[in-house]
């Protein structure tokens, strides 16, 4: 018997139990190439968010709508509808624009937003489509700040925000590697371990043998 | 059959018409603003590159027209203006190949010369040729020189674990001279 589904239960499971980095590993290839930079990370979060909320919202107000046949070429329409939306807007502030370049556009193939609208908004309440879009759109968010000032701070030493440092260790000596790719996957894998053990925490231990 | 057929295509129309309909509305609110910003941009990186001379920079659009068919990676030209109006110098703004790809404004005085470098955009590598393209001193290096086309590692130091991001520098250096040529050569 499946848990009756709560509000509140919808949108914070997007934070750890489904995270979508950390536990689904869906929508890796933006995360790892954006996270050299908090402040990208805070426009590409705030664009997955706006695009994921409103497209599960769409989607689980048509569902009864769409015909099965065609779904997938439905869900891509309205996606790349609020892509598109999100890309026209950020045109107008080209200091972002440049930096994020081709990311915003490839949120289209995002798997996190398909994979939601598939998995979860098509046979779900408005409501909780909408909850569950914030959501994990919010997980996948707080990922990339902690990648982000994990990776900016060691790599470069400083983290610069809209032109101003906001924090510096004072050197630039610091090891480039990590605002390299290598550095996104070492930084990656640091986090999903810790959030397994902190999960694995909680169950009750099995006796071997 | 037919009717399922018709039915699916009426409904995967409806959907893309409505949408169709939004993104169009959309393009039409923020059409004027991203021209603008495309504008201002380009003109403050043509004053930058203009100011050592004393230049206003403005543009000129026929010019920059007729001489994309042949430098298809020239966004603006800009005449740099003193203040009786007489042009003293032209600031070329263009897009030139490093590790990707680099938008630069560059300054070039009457004698071929020259004035400033400014690095507009730089999709470069972060920590490795991100950083290179806003090295003050590497693009220091630049200013005085020409008209002759510039060799990197002769005439100019390149920048250690920047090695693409040097040389599409350089090559765009190189460009904005040809063009200032240009420029000369067809008033």
């Amino acid at each position: 018997m499946e848990k009756e589904r709560t509000l509140w239960g919808e949108f914070s499971k997007g934070f750890i139990t489904t995270n979508p980095l950390l536990v689904l590993m869906v929508g890796l290839c933006s995360a790892l190439a954006i996270s050299t930079k908090v402040e990208n990370c805070i426009f590409m979060g705030l664009a997955v968010i706006f695009v994921l909320t409103c497209s599960n919202v769409i989607i689980s107000l048509i569902r009864n709508f769409i015909p099965d046949q065609i779904r997938i070429p439905i869900y891509i329409v309205v996606i790349a509808s609020f892509v598109t939306i999100v890309d026209l807007t950020l045109k107008t502030m080209p200091a972002v624009y440049d930096r994020l370049g081709v990311w915003i556009p490839l949120i289209v193939v995002n798997c996190i937003i398909l994979a939601r609208a598939e998995g979860y908004a098509y046979n779900a309440k408005v409501s909780h489509a909408c909850m569950d879009g914030l959501g994990i759109g919010l997980g996948y968010t707080a990922i990339l700040l902690i990648m982000s000032t994990f990776r900016e701070l060691l790599g470069t030493g400083k983290i610069v925000m809209f032109n101003t440092t906001i924090i510096s260790l004072g050197t630039k000596d610091m090891p480039v590697i990590f605002i390299l790719f290598p550095g996104a996957f070492i930084t990656f894998a640091l986090l999903s371990a810790l959030l397994q053990w902190y999960q694995d925490r909680k169950k009750p231990r099995v006796k071997e043998g | 059959m037919m009717k399922t057929i018709l039915n699916l295509g009426l409904k995967l129309f409806l959907v893309c018409l409505v949408a169709a309909i939004g993104l169009g509305f959309t393009y039409m609110l923020v059409e004027k603003s991203i021209a603008e910003q495309d504008l201002k941009r380009r003109a403050e990186a043509a004053e930058v590159v203009l100011a050592p001379i004393g230049a206003q920079p403005q543009e000129d659009p026929e010019l920059t027209a007729s001489m994309q068919g042949d430098y298809p990676d020239l966004i603006g030209v800009f005449e740099g203006l003193d203040a009786e109006g007489n042009t003293i110098g032209y600031a070329f703004v263009l897009k030139s190949k490093g590790y990707n790809f680099i938008t630069m404004a560059v300054g070039v005085d009457m004698n071929g010369q020259v004035t400033g470098i400014d690095v507009v955009t730089n999709e470069e590598t972060p920590g490795l040729g991100a950083p290179a393209a806003e090295n003050p001193e590497f693009l220091g290096q630049f200013n005085g020189k020409g008209p002759a086309p510039l060799t990197l590692d002769e005439d100019i130091d390149g920048v250690t674990s920047a090695t693409y991001t040097s040389r599409g520098i350089t090559n765009g250096v190189n460009m904005a001279l040809e063009m200032w040529k240009y420029v000369q050569e067809n008033p």
